[in-house]
């Protein structure tokens, strides 16, 4: 079973769907991903903390799908975390078929089928994949079936839960925005 | 025009005329509102009288931190001659000539 | 168990032996953690007269039972000893993410002991504790050992280190983490330098357990959701910094300046965080765990000051700006980059530049002796002599000692603006009174951020106070203090408290320990810390005449602004206060205080 699915994790769930709600940002929304900004990113791992508590009910980043990776000279932090992938290296990898698609985008491990042989994580091109030594078993993004905590708790802005098509219009609408600069000028 | 604006080394023209001013200082994110640090106004009897032209030139953002119905908003300070408001007479506080007149968003530190 | 680790690592440097000690449940109870435990295992095991800088002293780290968790702020851990700046009990804390990581390598804290042999460095990998040589590492600033320490370990490693400043036992040398977070006030550094320690290095792995999870997550929420609320923790420090306060206590006529001679700098909106934001602001950066945001990644691109860093802080800004006289920002940035980088206190700092400003201009100090001049307003100065007095050379040797030993000198301990030997920061007693007792009652002498009546009497939170006036002053500093205490305990940001108070820390404390208690019995463990402080003073020596302020502060009427004529009005607030502490006339806690407080 995801965790998602856990009596526990619905609790919470629901929690913060209704203080999401105060927000007015929308619960539902199947075609939604985590669009990440990290020229918004302060380093403060809020993320980490909250993802780790999510999976585990404790708090230790190490424990959380999503990694902030921070580089102090360049002053920028960049949270990493699945990107859900259409053609997932960790579901045809997996030797008893344990991961799976959601409604709600994510690829999912379940946990009944697990045997926790680690195959995923060394086929993730992108490292986003955690073995949690302390309680024996794998940590990925669920995207908390489809109320995504670290998108919650983050207090820059930096990871945003937000239907793809909009974002996509957004940038496109800063692009225009350029275009009508340049065109007024010449006029 | 109940609005001028001046360069600091004008005044000196214009209080040698006659034409009292007093100054006005916005600062932090106030400044986005007013596009400016400071301004000088001909002289208002009491702070609200003041306040509202201000709202009035920079526009509703500006007014909206400023005012909370008929009293001052819980986001502002402002400063007389560097008394809170608070400690003076609130908005009815009567402005004198000269008077230098300080405008925050509530800030802090430390 | 929950919040806490449950174990202290006891680290002996003079024979290396490394022992791991059960958190001693009882004396947790009582004082939580970081601040509060830390200065009652001083007072167990260190005798309050001892030569700070000797190896009877311990040096201790201590986080709170709310670091490393979802609480709002929690990236704090304290560093405690007896402090080598004022002979009071130190407490200093920081933020970053070595104090969490500590926590997630299994310690509640490390109890350094003795002193070792050769400069020796402490390695944490979970239950793995090593001390190593660190001969190599000696001299070394704080940016090239932290990125030789993370190279020899692992690039998620967290180091807290000296840098020269704390080698050569300045007497505000900071212990910084992270490279740019300081345990910064009272010298603390200097301790570590004393006992010949180098760095911590740690790593971790070990999950935070709290006793109500649900409840718990509940009550941060509560907590992180006002924080973004708030125009101050929501805004205002995300975007300006909290150089902000600039400005405001300029036009409040309370920004000390040249050496306090003066109450309001003319060039004050120069030095402000909004001039900073606008011209060197890089990005904002956040603790662990914070949702604020107001730290500052800054850089000067070109000229003389070029350089890259973070700050400066308003106290930082404001004692190598306005209190010099300096109104070149980026001469600030650069010197307060090199505190850093060697790895002392900005605050002591410039106050003890502006000091020398002072005597140099009364002709105290000569020209021959400096090497240069140094008035007032001299941008190349506060560099200069910041670099010399972090290295101890020339004459930032005399300088290392802080102002009050430097004045005192020369004959003129009353142009030294401290109290208890340590420099006050950026408000005017005399335009801000609260303030004034504040730093005459701070248990670490000079300091702002032990009860910040700044916040009711400047920025009206959490109501308005007038900042002229002495009446219920003593009242609200007992508050403010207390509660200081429990914040520095739970090790959560001070910050947080301008948007959240005590119920919101109270209810993230009692589901993270499990605890049944009202929020007046966790106000009461911050009075229990408070009265501990103070009875390790008195056992140190201090006494009423300690809690004074310079004369400057006392008989100089301030000379134009709204505060013009003011001055502290310290004898009858101290009064007030000590009845209300339930200490008697001079300042010592009543025997039925002592026990209504279980000490």
């Amino acid at each position: 079973m995801s965790c998602y699915e856990s009596h526990q994790s619905q609790k919470s769930t629901k929690e913060v769907s209704l203080a999401l709600s105060k927000y007015g940002v929308q619960e539902k929304g199947m075609s939604k991903i985590l669009m990440v900004s990290p020229e918004k990113c302060i380093g403060c791992r809020s993320c980490e903390l909250i993802c780790s508590f999510v999976k585990t009910n404790e708090f230790n980043p190490k424990n959380a799908a999503v990694t902030v990776l921070a580089y102090d000279e360049a002053a920028i932090a960049v949270p990493m975390m699945c990107m859900q992938c259409e053609n997932p290296s960790c579901m045809k990898v997996c030797p008893v078929g344990a991961i799976e698609f959601k409604t709600t985008g994510a690829v999912v491990i379940n946990e009944d089928k697990c045997i926790g042989c680690k195959m995923c994580l060394s086929a993730c091109p992108l490292g986003n994949i955690v073995f949690d030594a302390g309680n024996r078993k794998m940590v990925k993004c669920d995207l908390c079936g489809g109320v995504p905590k670290c998108a919650y708790i983050c207090p820059s802005g930096t990871i945003e839960y937000k239907e793809a098509t909009s974002t996509n219009l957004n940038k496109k609408k800063l692009i225009a925005e350029k275009f009508k600069e340049v065109f007024g000028e010449v006029q | 025009m109940p609005v001028v604006k001046l360069p600091a080394a004008c005044i000196f023209v214009h209080l040698s005329v006659g034409v009292m001013f007093m100054k006005v200082m916005f600062f932090a994110y106030i400044r986005d509102y007013t596009g400016t640090k400071e301004t000088y106004y001909q002289h208002c009897q009491t702070l609200k009288e003041l306040l509202e032209k201000l709202s009035d030139q920079y526009g509703e953002k500006f007014r909206a931190k400023i005012f909370q119905g008929e009293n001052l908003g819980p986001e502002i300070i402002i400063l007389v001659n560097g008394r809170h408001v608070e400690h003076l007479a609130g908005l009815a506080t009567k402005l004198n000539e000269y008077d230098e007149i300080s405008i925050f968003p509530v800030v802090a530190g430390g | 168990m929950f919040g806490w680790m449950g174990t202290i690592l006891r680290v002996n440097l003079t024979d290396g032996t490394i022992k791991k000690e059960p958190l001693n449940k009882n004396d947790a109870c009582l004082y939580l953690g970081g601040r509060g435990l830390g200065t009652k295992i001083m007072m167990d095991e260190v005798d309050p007269q001892v030569d700070p800088l000797s190896p009877e002293n311990k040096l201790i780290f201590m986080t709170g039972p709310l670091t490393g968790t979802a609480a709002a702020c929690p990236g704090r851990y304290e560093v405690i000893s007896k402090a080598p700046l004022t002979g009071s009990i130190g407490a200093s804390n920081s933020g970053g993410h070595f104090g969490p990581e500590l926590k997630y390598a299994g310690y509640d804290g490390i109890i350094f002991e003795g002193k070792a042999e050769k400069p020796v460095y402490l390695s944490i990998n979970n239950d793995e504790v090593s001390l190593k040589s660190a001969v190599s590492l000696w001299g070394k600033t704080v940016f090239e050992t932290t990125d030789e320490l993370l190279k020899a370990t692992s690039e998620d490693a967290r180091v807290t280190c000296i840098g020269p400043a704390g080698e050569k036992l300045v007497k505000f040398a900071t212990v910084m983490n992270d490279k740019h977070r300081a345990a910064g006030r009272s010298g603390l550094g200097a301790v570590m330098g004393s006992k010949n320690l180098k760095a911590v290095v740690v790593r971790g792995t070990k999950s935070i357990q709290v006793a109500n999870p649900e409840e718990f997550i509940k009550a941060c929420w509560d907590a992180r959701r006002k924080l973004k609320a708030h125009p101050v923790t929501g805004t205002g420090l995300g975007a300006y910094g909290t150089e902000i306060l600039v400005n405001i206590l300029n036009q409040s006529g309370a920004l000390p300046t040249r050496n306090w001679q003066e109450s309001s700098f003319e060039h004050a909106d120069e030095t402000s965080g909004e001039t900073l934001a606008a011209k060197y602001l890089v990005r904002n950066k956040g603790c662990f765990g914070c949702s604020i945001g107001c730290g500052r990644v800054t850089r000067i691109p070109d000229g003389p000051f070029k350089g890259f860093g973070e700050g400066p802080e308003y106290e930082a800004g404001w004692s190598l700006g306005a209190d010099c006289g300096v109104r070149d920002l980026a001469a600030i940035c650069k010197a307060n980059f090199i505190c850093n980088e060697l790895g002392f206190d900005p605050i002591t700092m410039g106050s003890t530049i502006a000091c020398a400003m002072e005597m140099y201009e009364k002709g105290i100090l000569a020209k021959e002796e400096l090497g240069r001049d140094l008035n007032f307003g001299d941008a190349e100065g506060i560099v200069e002599f910041t670099r010399l007095t972090g290295l101890r050379e020339g004459f930032g040797d005399k300088m290392a000692e802080g102002s009050f030993r430097l004045a005192s000198m020369y004959g003129h301990p009353e142009l030294s603006m401290t109290v208890k030997k340590q420099e006050m920061p950026a408000y005017d007693g005399r335009g801000v009174q609260g303030m004034g007792l504040e730093y005459a009652t701070s248990n670490r002498g000079g300091c702002h951020v032990r009860g910040y009546l700044t916040s009711p009497e400047i920025l009206g939170i959490p109501q308005k106070l007038d900042p002229l006036v002495t009446t219920d002053k003593a009242m609200w500093l007992k508050i403010f203090q207390d509660l200081t205490a429990v914040v520095d305990s739970a090790n959560i940001c001070l910050f947080s408290t301008f948007a959240i108070g005590l119920p919101e820390i109270s209810s993230m404390l009692r589901t993270a320990l499990g605890w049944d208690c009202t929020d007046e019995e966790i106000l009461k463990i911050g009075e229990r810390i408070w009265n501990l402080e103070k009875l390790f003073n008195l056992k140190a020596g201090f006494t009423k005449a300690d809690d004074r302020l310079p004369d400057r502060l006392l008989k100089e009427q301030v000379k134009k602004g709204p505060a013009k004529g003011k001055v502290v009005e310290l004898d009858v607030m101290l009064t007030e206060y000590y009845a209300l502490r339930g200490w008697d006339t001079e300042g010592i806690p009543t025997d039925e205080k002592l026990k209504e407080l279980s000490l």
